[in-house]
Order: C-alpha cells, then structure tokens, then sequence
C-alpha cells in the first residue's frame, strides 16, 4: 500500500524540485496568467463595474489556458534529456507514474492559480467576501480535472513537432463541461443570486473530475505503450 | 513487416467492404427519392413554419447518422486496443471523417431553420446543439491529431483512445448543457410542435435513408484508405527489393 505512494510522491517531487531549482516555467506561467487578467482589463470602462458574467470567464480564461505550458513542458523536458526511456523503463506500474507527473503538474497549476486568484481580486475589485472562499474549491477541482486529461494528453503528443498547438486544440473540446461548470459557479459566487444552481454545478465539477481522473489513469496504459 | 498473406488478406478485406457498399447503392437510392418525395411532396406544409420546416427532415437525418458515425468510432476504437488489426482503425478514421461531414450539415442546416423560426442563427444553451456543436470540435481535433502523427502503431493507438474519450465525453457534455439552460431558459424548443402522422413517416424515411448513406460512405472510405495502405506497403517493399539487389 505504502509502495505506490512513495513512488507517486518521487515521481512528482523529482518534477516540482526541478521546477523548484530554476523558477522558469513557473513564472513564465503566472506572468502569462497575468498578463491576461490586464489584457481583459482593458475591454470594459475604467470606470464601469464589470458584471460577474463577463469577469468570471475572464478568470477562467486566465486560470486554464497558461497551465497548457506547463503541460506540455512536463513531458517535453523528459524528451530532451532522454530521461523518458529511464522513467518508463523502472521497475514500477505505468499508472504509478502517470499519477506521480498528474500530482507534479496539479501542485504546480494550483500553485499558480492561487496568486491569479489573489490578482483577479484586486485588479477586478471585488470586494471582501466571506463567500469568495468557495472560489478555492471550484479551482482545485477544476485544476484537477484539467491535469488529469492535460497530463494524459501531453504524454500523447510529446513526440510531434506541432505539440504547442495540438494540446489546447485536445484538450479544450474535451474539457468543455468542466469549463461551463466553473464559469457558471464562479458567476453565482461573484453576483449571488437567490436560488440559484451553485450546489448543481459544484457536483458537476467534482463528477467531472473523478470520471476524467479515473478515464485518464486508465487510458495512460495504452498511450505510453510498450 | 507484415507477410505476403497478410496484404492478401488486406486486399480482401478491401474488397468486402467495397463489395458491401455496393450492394447498398439499390436501397440508398431508393431511400434518397422515397424521403425526397416525402419531404418535399407527401408531409403536409407545416402551419405556423411554412416550408422552410421542410429541411427538419434531413436536419434530423444527417444528426442521427452523425452521432451513429461517432458510435462506430467508439467501438471500432475499443476493438483496435483489444485486437490490435489495423482495419479497426481505419474504420475509425472513415468513420469520423464522414461523422465530421455529416456534422457540418447538421451545423449549417440548423440555421437555416432557427433563423425564420426563432430569430436566431445559433440557439445556445440548447442541449441538443450544444452537444453537436462540441462533438464537431472534438472530432476535429481527432482529425488533426490524426494527420499530425506518422504512420505507425503509435497513432492508431493514440487515434483509438481519442476518440474513445471523445465519445465518452458527450453524456458529460449533455448533461453540463442541459443545467445551463435551466439557468437560462431558452423559449422555444425544437420539439414544440405536434408532428403529424405524415411528417412522421417522411421523418422516418429520410433517417433511413441518411443512415444507408452514412454507411456507403463509410464502407467506401474504410476500402479506399485500406487500399492506400496497400499501396503504399507494396511500394516501400518493391524499394527495398530493388535496394537488396543492386
């Protein structure tokens, strides 16, 4: 019982130190995010106060999109080094490892998104709230869900050329159910409204999330082959 | 490097499926002028739509056969990952290329229709066109996932398994789409007129005949791309051959 989880952890601390030791694709990634939290700024009025709507597909637009970066280097940098051979040929089960490079890349999304979140409070000026702090299971559940399949997704395209393009193009069609449910959770947080679906579209989330877990866990086995 | 008996099997199979799709060009015909009368001559001119609701009947058709086609790509997936025969596969890719098409002409006859009726192109939120809409992205990601690998086991692998989560994904899709529209309630729906006994036979005809359709084509493709493959075998071998003498 122990085994799996001690090499699931190896796995992803190896990944997370890496990324630890030179900061780049971290930072690369939260100035994206944030860049774009500016770039949306500036298609509303100064001095307008922007509609839930709108900003909660903004947030949702800078919380996914940059993490397809970091997806796609997770798998990337192994084929330069040539440190994918050595992975997939130790004595461990493949799931393990498809676990151990989900949980890397999911610290590292949540990671990211908990200071795009923080941004987007203050940039967009939304107000104190106790209600805001249900903002921070939408994004782990949907963070989880997006690794899983990103994960699956970035190891079946690691060795073509258009990687870069090819992933998002993947990956979004898939995740549309997960995006909806966030988008449309999120705005309930930011705009109550009485009774709303909150709770229906928090179930979708967490649905979404096992069934993509589960669906990617398996699916690795026959993606990374013989 | 497959055997001699091999690429006579291919060529066999090849064959079949040819064979097959012709042997359905009599219904298929048939069918074609059976649901073009019915749509056109025998349903009745429907009271508050007029005859732009005459296009329902094919709209219906094609968006029955598309989401058949994508069934097809789920199973022939599951039965490459299991056995491994590459005809699978590209039943699979037969499959979603006339899925694809067939989705286009769900995607653009719809309008035609929304836009007189319900004053609008696009009805989003409607679980239905939602659905369609996302599963014609998702296979065309398919496609161009398709044409960005080389040919080897590692792409039918890769296809396989693609599609089999895109098919999957679809229930997840519905469902996500269907709570989006109690959230905003759209008025009008697609199914809010009485259809008559009439209509409902010419409706029946035209998915019939969609459906032979779609198979021809996908019979026709699957025996097209085999035999391609074929070829192109044939030749690398003839290469090597002539490589190995001199």
């Amino acid at each position: 019982m122990l085994r799996p989880l001690r090499i699931i952890f190896r796995i992803a601390e190896k990944d997370l130190r890496i990324e630890f030791r030179n900061r780049q694709a971290f930072l690369t990634v939260l100035f994206f995010a944030f860049l774009i939290l500016v770039i949306f700024k500036f298609a509303f009025d100064p001095g307008e106060e922007t509609v839930g709507g709108a900003i909660s597909g903004i947030l949702w637009v800078a919380l996914l999109f940059p993490g397809v970066i970091q997806l796609n280097r997770s798998f990337q940098q192994e084929m330069e080094e040539g440190t994918l051979f050595g992975l997939l040929l130790a004595p461990v089960d493949r799931s393990w490892i498809f676990l151990g490079k989900f949980a890397a890349n999911s610290v590292f999304l949540l990671a990211v998104d908990g200071l795009i979140l923080l941004a987007f409070l203050a940039l967009y000026n939304i107000t104190a709230r106790i209600e805001l702090l249900w903002l921070a299971p939408l994004v782990a559940l949907a963070g989880i869900a997006f690794c899983a399949v990103g994960t699956l997704f970035a190891a079946m395209v690691s060795t073509i050329r258009t990687r870069d393009v090819l992933l998002p193009i993947l990956l979004f069609p898939i995740l549309v159910p997960v995006i909806l449910a966030a988008v449309n959770a999120t705005r309930e947080i930011l705009e109550p409204v009485e009774a709303g679906f909150f709770a229906n579209w928090v179930q979708l989330l967490a649905a979404c999330c096992v069934i993509f877990t589960a669906g990617a866990f398996v699916a690795f086995e026959y993606v990374v082959g013989e | 490097m497959t055997g001699r008996n091999e690429l006579g099997s291919q060529l066999a199979r090849a064959g079949t499926c040819l064979r097959r799709a012709g042997w359905l060009l009599v219904p298929l015909y048939a069918l074609i002028a059976a649901a073009l009368y019915g749509a056109f001559l025998y349903a009745p001119t429907e009271r508050v739509m007029g005859e732009v609701q005459r296009i329902f009947y094919f709209h219906v058709g094609m968006a029955w056969s598309a989401f058949l086609a994508f069934f097809v790509v789920f199973v022939a997936g599951t039965a490459y990952l299991i056995t491994k025969d590459v005809f699978w596969d590209q039943l699979a890719a037969a499959s979603v290329e006339v899925g694809v098409v067939f989705t286009t002409i769900v995607l653009t006859t719809g309008p035609i229709w929304a836009r007189p009726v319900w004053n609008t192109w696009f009805p989003w939120g409607d679980p239905r066109v939602m659905t369609t809409l996302v599963l014609w992205l998702i296979f065309i990601a398919y496609l161009i996932l398709r044409s960005s690998l080389p040919d080897a086991e590692k792409k039918y692998r890769f296809c396989a398994v693609f599609g089999i989560i895109g098919f999957l994904d679809v229930p997840i899709v519905w469902m996500s789409v269907r709570w989006w529209r109690t959230i905003h309630p759209v008025l009008i729906t697609p199914s809010g007129f009485e259809m008559e006994a009439a209509m409902f036979y010419a409706l029946m005809v035209a998915v019939a005949a969609c459906s032979i359709l779609l198979t021809v084509l996908i019979l026709l493709r699957t025996s097209m791309r085999l035999n391609s493959k074929l070829l192109q075998e044939i030749r690398q071998r003839s290469l090597e051959e002539r490589r190995e003498k001199g």
